[in-house]
């Protein structure tokens, strides 16, 4: 097994990366993800394996200017078993070739050369010019080694500008061994990065996603929250219940009867490969103070309102207020939409003075189906990257 | 909605100047002073901020431009895809940042993606504070240059991705296209991604702008000059 360098991506994969195995690290425009190939490369330059790292798109001099600046000066990569291309034979090769396939026969050559001579580990290669030159096909024939003893494990990174398609294509045409997702919000704030494990050869299990922050050169992740709020007895505590595998809630019966969350709800659900903690808020005002400490890596937040009390708008209203100062993204789920007395959602925008970039969902928190549908939408907003 | 003035006096009086989300391509023939007019329109005013991403000269010298056209420089950010190949060991501030070339498109998503935090977060200005949500100009100092290096394929879904990304967080985008280097298909494919498009053409050493797409403002050539960051229609 080979580390990728990140516990949290090791766990996923059940200990690392198999010998002689394909890893596609696909990257998200924009997202932070550059230590997911940089990480694995520091790793199995710790573990003292030799390596071979393609960057056809940037010089050797920056390229450890930059790793060294990610990784705090932590890594030297002029150890004796590292070895190079970068644009610069790039460039070379392109001069000394007068056509794609003696480029392409130069470029294996090359690589099959330090594979064999440098008994290379593993191969680490940044694969956007290569695929744009050769194509991802002709890219991997001139990747791949034809000697079976010495095939290496490969990993590469690519810059996915087309989504799930090109993913498949890497799972179904090119057989890769693993292949993770980096991605990013879509919403420019708050900046919510999390990678997906999409595919590993050897096991069918469902994806998984995880969020994570980068700290001191290192992929920290963690798991993401989803906020419930909203004014009193709009029915959060229901919500948390029906969305949750498991949950508690702290509740006090009020003077006229009914109870009333005090503290905190809590509840645990698992989402397209996420597992989301929800909390609902107590809905009195005398609790505001506590909700801003809640919205660190929080991915969204439902506001609850009760379709049938116009009288509580104006407080949800100031608790709108308090969210898109934050500039969390929000999604509004009108409760009790089966009884008598329904507002409009006219009349509910107007109240709360919302635009249509904001959902409004009328739901009955009792039925599971709506209670999920909102989630749904609330997560597919943040997550999905209309491509 | 946010309206971005273009400094321009007669199109911000007919128009309010661009709507927020408005994505403007430059076409231009070489040596007609696009970059100018591009700047000039990426200039910005009190509360907002600019990012020019600058596939053509050095961060200093962009931010020279703006400092003459009188911008206040902790609104402006750059990002180089210049300066990093012959000074490697260069080390990003947040309101300059270096990838190692027009090549390097993942750099380039991840310094644009990383300046908007910045903006939002507040920690762009040197402790500053502009208008909130921010209004950000962006700019391409040459799409030309990124196709040299690139496919069009590949660049146009690039460029799919952060004209969309300038839509969601309602800013406005620049970008200048050499109109002489390239073919009708180039040239097509990039204008679709636009809602805007600035014709630029020099008869006789008088340049002409041309605009089309902004509302209430009339597409005819006319004559036009830019003096420190300032555009003037002629008579």
């Amino acid at each position: 097994m080979i580390s990728t360098g990140m516990n949290s991506v090791d766990d996923m994969l059940g200990g690392g990366i198999p010998k002689g195995s394909r890893v596609l690290y696909s990257m998200e425009p924009g997202v932070n993800g550059q230590l997911f190939m940089i990480s694995s490369l520091c790793s199995a330059i710790a573990k003292d394996l030799s390596c071979l790292v393609i960057l056809p798109h940037t010089t050797f001099e920056t390229f450890s200017n930059d790793v060294s600046i990610m990784k705090a000066g932590l890594i030297d990569l002029s150890s004796e078993k590292i070895f190079f291309i970068d644009a610069i034979d790039r460039e070379r090769i392109q001069k000394s070739s007068n056509s794609p396939y003696s480029a392409k026969y130069e470029w294996k050559t090359r690589i099959a050369k330090i594979c064999k001579e440098k008994k290379i580990d593993v191969i680490f290669a940044y694969f956007d010019l290569l695929s744009e030159e050769f194509g991802i096909g002709g890219g991997l024939e001139i990747l791949a080694q034809e000697d079976d003893d010495l095939k290496s494990t490969l990993i590469l990174e690519l810059l996915n500008l087309e989504g799930e398609p090109l993913l498949r294509r890497f799972i179904q045409d090119f057989s890769f061994d693993v292949v993770i997702s980096i991605k990013s919000s879509y919403l420019a704030v708050p900046n919510f990065d999390y990678f997906t494990l999409v595919h590993t050869s050897w096991s069918s299990q469902p994806q998984q996603s995880l969020p994570f922050v980068t700290v001191n050169g290192r992929i920290v992740p963690y798991i993401p929250r989803i906020v419930v709020t909203g004014p009193v007895k709009s029915g959060k505590s229901t919500f948390v219940t029906n969305a949750s595998i498991e949950g508690i809630s702290v509740d006090r019966v009020g003077l006229d009867g009914d109870s009333t969350t005090v503290v905190m709800d809590l509840g645990l659900l698992h989402w397209n490969g996420f597992d989301i903690t929800l909390y609902g808020t107590p809905g009195q005002p005398r609790f505001d103070p506590l909700i801003p400490g809640m919205f660190k890596h929080t991915m969204g937040v439902i506001l609850m309102i009760d379709s049938t009390k116009p009288q509580f708008l104006p407080r949800a209203k100031e608790m709108i207020g308090m969210l898109t100062e934050r500039s969390v993204p929000i999604v509004i789920a009108a409760n009790k939409k089966d009884l008598p007395g329904r507002m409009e959602e006219k009349e509910i925008r107007s109240a709360l003075d919302i635009k249509t970039d904001i959902p409004l969902f009328f739901i009955s928190a009792t039925n599971k189906t709506d209670v999920r549908y909102v989630l749904e939408s609330l997560v597919n907003s943040i997550t999905q990257f209309p491509y | 909605m946010y309206s971005y003035k273009t400094g321009i006096e007669q199109i911000d009086r007919l128009s309010g100047g661009f709507e927020a989300g408005t994505n403007i391509l430059i076409l231009a023939p070489p040596m007609s002073y696009a970059d100018q007019l591009a700047y000039a329109l990426t200039k910005p005013v009190t509360g907002e901020y600019a990012i020019t991403l600058s596939t053509n000269e050095r961060a200093a010298e962009v931010v020279d431009f703006f400092k003459v056209a009188g911008s206040d420089k902790r609104f402006i950010g750059v990002i180089d895809a210049i300066t990093k190949s012959s000074t490697p060991s260069i080390v990003d501030t947040p309101r300059l940042r270096f990838v190692s070339s027009p090549t390097d498109l993942t750099g380039i998503g991840i310094k644009f993606s990383n300046m908007i935090e910045a903006i939002f977060e507040g920690d762009f200005s040197d402790g500053e504070a502009g208008l909130f949500p921010p209004p950000i100009r962006f700019c391409v100092n040459s799409v030309s240059t990124l196709l040299m290096y690139r496919k069009l394929e590949v660049l146009y879904q690039f460029l799919h991705v952060l004209t969309a990304k300038l839509k969601k967080i309602e800013g406005v985008g620049i970008y200048i296209l050499n109109s002489e280097s390239f073919d009708d298909k180039t040239l097509s494919l990039i204008k679709q991604l636009m809602n805007c498009v600035i014709e630029i053409k020099i008869e006789q050493n008088i340049s002409y702008l041309r605009i089309q797409g902004i509302r209430g403002v009339n597409s005819d050539w006319q004559k036009f000059s830019v003096n420190k960051g300032q555009v003037s229609i002629l008579p």
